[in-house]
Order: C-alpha cells, then structure tokens, then sequence
C-alpha cells in the first residue's frame, strides 16, 4: 500500500490518467494482466461487483486525496464513465 | 416466582433511567407470568407443546398482540414506540427469553421489512406500513431465494416494466417468514437486467392488491430449530405491480438500502438472541442444581461451576457488544455498517458456543425426550439459524474486508476521527434519535470505537488487571494495523484468502474489547456490588480471548468463583443475567 501513499498527488488530470491509473489498481485487484482490463466493461464482469468495489473507492480517495461517495462506483459501472465522473472531483479539489 | 422480588435494575440504579422503556419490559414480564408455572398458558410447557407440532404459540401471539408489540417497531414520529435500538431490543429480548419463535415469527420478521422502509420510504409508504403494524398486522421481508443464498445482488425475481409501461413480477421467493399471513410485504427484486448494484429495489406491497390468480404460494418449509416460524415461498407469474410499490419511489437504490437498513437488524437479531443463551443458562442451571451425584449435585463440582461462570461471562460479552454496538447507531451512525458486520459476524458463535457447552453439562437431561428440562432442546435448535440467517457470518466478513485497509490507514495509524461519546458507553442513559438518512455504505476509513479503546487506555488511573487488558488490546490494535496495511490490493477483493477474513475477526475483538472496556470505564457510580467490581468485565474479556484463540485457559477461579456467585444470586432472585439484571418470570 506505500507505493500508493507515496504518490503526489495531481493538481490536474484527464480522463486517460484515471483511467489508466484505474485499470491497474483494477488490475491488481483481481489479479489480471493489466490488457485484459477493459473500460467499456462493467466491472462485475471481474467479480468487482457490490461491496467488494468499495475498496477500489478507498484507494481512488487515498491516492486523488479526495473524498467520494462510495455509490459513484456503482452509479458508473465500468472505468470508461467512472473516470469521466473522477475528474470534476479531483480537479475541484 | 419473580415479581415478589423488590430489586431494582442495575443498569438504572440511583440514576434516572429510560422509566417508559423499562415500564414495557416489566409489563410484558408481567403478562408472560412464571413460565414455570405448569397451568400458565404461555408458560414453559405450552411453548415445548407447541414447538412439537410446528406451530406458534397462538396464546403466546395473541398475548403479544394485547400488548403491543408491532408498536416496537415502528418510530415514534409514525404513531409507534420506537425510540432506539437498546430499547428495541431489551423488549425483544424478553419475548426470546420465553420463546425464540415467538421473537423471531411474531416479530423480528416485521421489524426487518420495517426499516427497508422507514430508511428509504416516502413519506406515504412509511405511514401506510405504519398503520398497517399498528393496527397489528404482519410485515414479510421478502430478500431470499435458494438459487442464491446470501448474494442477493444475484436476485433472479424481476419485476420490470410489461407492454402497457406496468412492472410485473415474474419468479419467486423461498424460506421467508410469514409470506402467507403477512398483510404487506417488502419485496427485493430485480429492476433492470444489467449485472451491477444499481438493478435492484424493494416493492412495498399490500398483500391484497395483488391478483391472485398471479400468486401461488409454496408449501411451507420444515426447519430443524425455530419449527414454529412459518416460511413460506411464494411464486409470482406476471403479477401487475400496483404503481407507487417502488421504495422512496425510484428504481435501482435496492441494494443501498438493504445495505443501510439491515444494520440496524444485524446489531437487533444477536442482541435480541441474548435472550435464548439467557434462558439456555438458567434451564441448565436449574437441572445442574437438582442432578444429584457423587453425593452432592452437577454444581458443586468445579467444572461445572467453571462451565457455567463461562457461559455467564459469554453472555456479558455478547451483551456488552451488542449494546455499544446499539447505541453507536445513535451517536456515530456513518459507522453503524461496520459495527453491525462486527457484532453479526462474532456474536452469533460465541451464544452458539455457549448453549452447547451448556448442553454438555445437562448431559441426557436435554437428549431425552421426556427429560426434566425438555426446553433446552429446543433453544439448542433455535440457536443455529443466528449464526447464517440474516447475513451469514462469512458476508458479514466480506462487507469489512474491503474496509481493512483504508480504516488501517486512516483510522489506526493515522488516528483520524473522534473517539465516541461517553454515552454510547452508559446504557440505559438517554441518546439522540435515530437518523436513518446518515447510515452510510461505509465507514469512511473511521473507526471511533477503536478510538475510543486508545483514549480510554491512556486516560485509565487504574494498575492491576483492567490495565493489562487495556494495553494487551491496545497492542493488538497496533498489530493488526500492522498487518492490515500490509495486505496486498488483492486480498480484500473476492479472491481473499483465509488470512484476511482472520483479520477482520481480529477487528471484531477489537472492537468488543473496547466495548467492554469502555463500559467498565463509563460504569455509573452507585452501581451495585457486581457491576461495581471488575470480575465481569475480566471473565468477559477472558473468553474473548478464548474466542479468539489466544488461549484455551479456563476462566482462573479468582473470576469463576464471583461469577458463580452471582449468577446462583440472580437465579434465586429471578434476575436477568444480562446488563439489565432485571426481575423475569422466564
Ligand atoms: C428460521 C429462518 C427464517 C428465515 N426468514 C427469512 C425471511 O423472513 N426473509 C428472507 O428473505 N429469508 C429468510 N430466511 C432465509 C435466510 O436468510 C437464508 O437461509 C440465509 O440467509 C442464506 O443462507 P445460505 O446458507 O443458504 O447462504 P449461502 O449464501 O448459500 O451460503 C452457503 C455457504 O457459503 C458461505 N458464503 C456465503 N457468502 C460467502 C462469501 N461472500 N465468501 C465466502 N463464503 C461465503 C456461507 O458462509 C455458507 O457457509 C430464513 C431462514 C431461516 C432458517
């Protein structure tokens, strides 16, 4: 989890960084190579599905240094949206 | 064989206590009489009698009926006597301590489908299942089918929008409480196809509006334990949904509310079963007391007093816990998810454990059908379904996993958030309401309750015993802080490994560590000689390390023997042996 802390965190981003900063951790998650994760897809289709999501939440606020709503995960089901909502979020702060 | 005996309770000794709440206990008692008592129609006998042929107490119902009880379910803002979960469940609790059939088909059922509806209701769906419970009627709560177990995110009951615009329900529901008899019913069902966690919502339904040509009932399911409960199934064919059923009126918030809502009945169910281990003790201590043997009885041997000082101490633990756990609800309820999954995931085993023990030191006493104490075969059977009913203990583990890390990080080593009030700590002392719109999906990384167990070890003036406990759990908090914090991104996914489900155990003894503790701390002055001494809090302690593995020591006999003392004391006065200590008939 250090390498995850250490990290600065980005005055700003775009989508493509969250996303792919995204498809890794989800990556990790599940324990696939990181090609295999695709941002059109709902992430239940990788068993990331209801409260096991909530921990990609947790990261997404340590790492942005942000706090989100835990249902944002679940109101943008795969990375392609997700990002696009991070955003906002992550600039405004 | 009670309400001769002047004794007051000790949780409200010389302070004033919640009068009203303790009036409904005592008024109930009343109305159950000696459960002793061999003509009593809602006695002891009567309750074994009708757990033979599978049904209800129908004495037992209507006695509930006359006093009440749906009116404790509902809040009080809606006409009901609902103020709070630790009122909620010293009511229930009582009505567990005769029968646990009673408790859980009388009442607990109407409760569950209750707070799906007063966290995420309108404002008419919430009057209308109101005065629906008021007026004495049943509530089913409608989540499960035996496809899916406890993965409800799986539902395969749908109810999605036919030609003409109207939802229709298609499929069924398997094992609920009630579905046949209930006048309304929460439903959990399938509004959109797509996989995820927004498909999904409750159906608040008046049993009456549907066609009954599109409903078929299942036969009812037979049971091991809890025979009386009546669980039935029901199958809908292209049943026309009435409009405004969906819960607060918009579809997909479904598996949110079940969420929020249900951690409240997951801190309710174990506490309220409190009352079976309580019931559990006294009948093995009665036939304990009355064996002779060896030229004296079952009790004056000194492992059968140790067994049952450990079974006393089981119940204080459990009780602790889910107390502070209750009354968290009220005063950090963005938490009350993590401490509901605690006290669910842990509470169920150790009052499993106990009435097994216990059943032990009966010996054929409870095997043999027409033995001295046939009702502990019964509390034997209606124990288990605590244990994977409503939440099983493994998906109350997975709800924390995901949660380990982050309140690793955030609440343990960087010590973020407030400690909890001193009166979460107090029970029996007056709190704020309930507000169910601030229970939250997650903790947030906060842990107040563990905070609290490090404020109170640095502020603690006392050496000796409770001062060992205090840094031996502080100590464990650390290392499971260590741990958790080293856990790789995929252990709290769904590919976790028993070591991390292990930690979140550890988490849960934390957190009734501190509980423990911390009442002990809070303790009111001026109460009585028992709760005044810290042998309880020590023996209660005691065995949650033994629950926890960290030893398989017997409670040392400088704990056992005042443990014993008081539970003979209590049994001869016709007290409780919870928190409560209060007079019972049971
Ligand atoms: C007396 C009684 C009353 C009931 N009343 C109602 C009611 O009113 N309404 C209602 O809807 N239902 C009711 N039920 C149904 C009850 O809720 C279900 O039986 C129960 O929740 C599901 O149990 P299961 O063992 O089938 O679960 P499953 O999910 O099939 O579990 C099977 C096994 O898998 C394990 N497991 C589950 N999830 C995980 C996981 N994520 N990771 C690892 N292992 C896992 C479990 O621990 C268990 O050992 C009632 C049942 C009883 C006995």
């Amino acid at each position: 989890m250090s390498e995850l802390t250490a990290r600065p965190v980005p005055v700003s981003v775009s989508a493509d960084e969250v996303r792919e900063w995204l498809r890794d951790r989800v990556a990790a998650h599940t324990g696939r190579p990181v090609e295999e994760i695709r941002p059109d897809l709902p992430l239940t289709e990788y068993g990331l599905d209801s409260v096991y999501v909530l921990g990609l939440c947790a990261e997404i606020e340590d790492h942005y240094g942000i706090e989100v709503e835990p249902t944002v995960m679940w109101d943008n089901p795969a990375l392609d949206p997700l990002a696009e909502a991070l955003v906002p979020l992550i600039t405004a702060h | 064989m009670t309400s001769a005996v002047p004794v007051s309770p000790a949780r409200t000794a010389g302070v004033a206590g919640d009068h009203v709440h303790d009036k409904h206990i005592s008024t109930l008692e009343e109305l159950f009489g000696d459960a002793g008592d061999p003509v009593n129609p809602v006695g002891r006998a009567e309750i074994v009698a009708a757990d033979e042929r599978g049904e209800m107490l129908a004495a037992g119902e209507d006695l509930l009926t006359g006093f009440g009880l749906n009116a404790h379910f509902v809040p009080e803002a809606l006409g009901g006597r609902f103020t709070g979960l630790e009122q909620l469940i010293g009511v229930m609790r009582a009505v567990y301590r005769r029968d646990p059939c009673l408790g859980l088909g009388y009442g607990a059922g109407s409760f569950m489908a209750g707070v799906n509806v007063w966290t995420a209701g309108t404002a008419a769906q919430q009057l209308r299942l109101a005065d629906r419970l008021l007026a004495g009627d049943r509530a089913a709560c409608a989540y499960h089918e035996l496809a899916h177990g406890n993965d409800f995110s799986r539902t395969g009951l749908t109810a999605l929008p036919g030609p003409d615009g109207r939802r229709r329900l298609n499929g069924r529901k398997e094992i609920v409480a009630n579905l046949r008899r209930a006048g309304s019913m929460v439903l959990f069902a399938r509004t959109n196809p797509a996989p995820g966690s927004r498909s999904h919502s409750q159906l608040l339904l008046d049993t009456d509006d549907l066609d009954p040509g599109s409903v078929r009932h299942l036969e009812r399911f037979g049971t091991v334990g809890m025979r009386g409960v009546q669980l039935g199934g029901i199958e809908f064919t292209d049943c026309a949904v009435p409009p405004g059923s969906v819960l607060g009126g918009t579809a997909g918030l479904g598996v949110e509310t079940a969420l929020r809502s249900f951690q409240l009945t997951r801190i309710a169910l174990p506490g309220m079963t409190v009352g079976l281990l309580d019931t559990a003790l006294r009948t093995a201590l009665r036939g304990a007391r009355s064996r002779p043997l060896y030229g004296g009885t079952v009790t004056d041997l000194p492992l059968s007093r140790s067994i049952l000082a450990e079974a006393f101490a089981d119940l204080l633990l459990a009780d602790t816990f889910t107390t502070v756990a209750a009354r968290s609800v009220h005063t950090a309820p963005a938490q009350a998810g993590v401490y509901a999954s605690a006290v669910k995931s842990f509470v169920p085993p150790v009052l499993m454990r106990a009435v097994y023990r216990l059943s032990e030191l009966l010996g054929s006493q409870f095997y043999l059908r027409a033995a001295e104490q046939p009702l502990f075969q019964k509390l034997l059977r209606d124990v288990q379904p605590s244990a994977f009913g409503h939440a099983s203990r493994v998906s109350c583990q997975s709800a924390l996993l995901p949660q380990l890390p982050l309140t690793a990080r955030r609440g343990w080593l960087a010590a973020e958030g407030a400690a909890l009030p001193a009166e979460t700590f107090r029970p029996g002392m007056p709190l704020p309401g309930v507000r169910f719109e601030d229970l939250a999906l997650t903790g947030g990384g906060r842990d107040p309750l563990s905070r609290s167990l490090v404020a109170g070890a640095a502020d603690a003036r006392e050496d000796g015993g409770i001062a060992a406990q205090a840094r031996f759990w502080c100590a464990e908090l650390d290392a499971l802080a260590a741990a958790a914090s080293g856990l790789g991104p995929g252990a709290a996914g769904p590919a976790a490994s028993p070591y991390a489900f292990g930690l979140t155990t550890r988490w849960a003894g934390v957190l009734a560590a501190s509980a423990c503790l911390n009442t002990w701390w809070h303790r009111p002055p001026g109460a009585d000689a028992f709760a005044d001494r810290p042998a309880g809090v020590l023996a209660a302690l005691h065995r949650l390390g033994t629950h926890l593995d960290h030893h398989r020591d017997p409670l040392p006999g400088a704990l056992a023997e005042p443990l014993y003392t008081e539970l003979v004391r209590r049994f001869d006065a016709g007290l409780t042996f919870d928190l409560d200590c209060r007079p019972t008939g049971a």
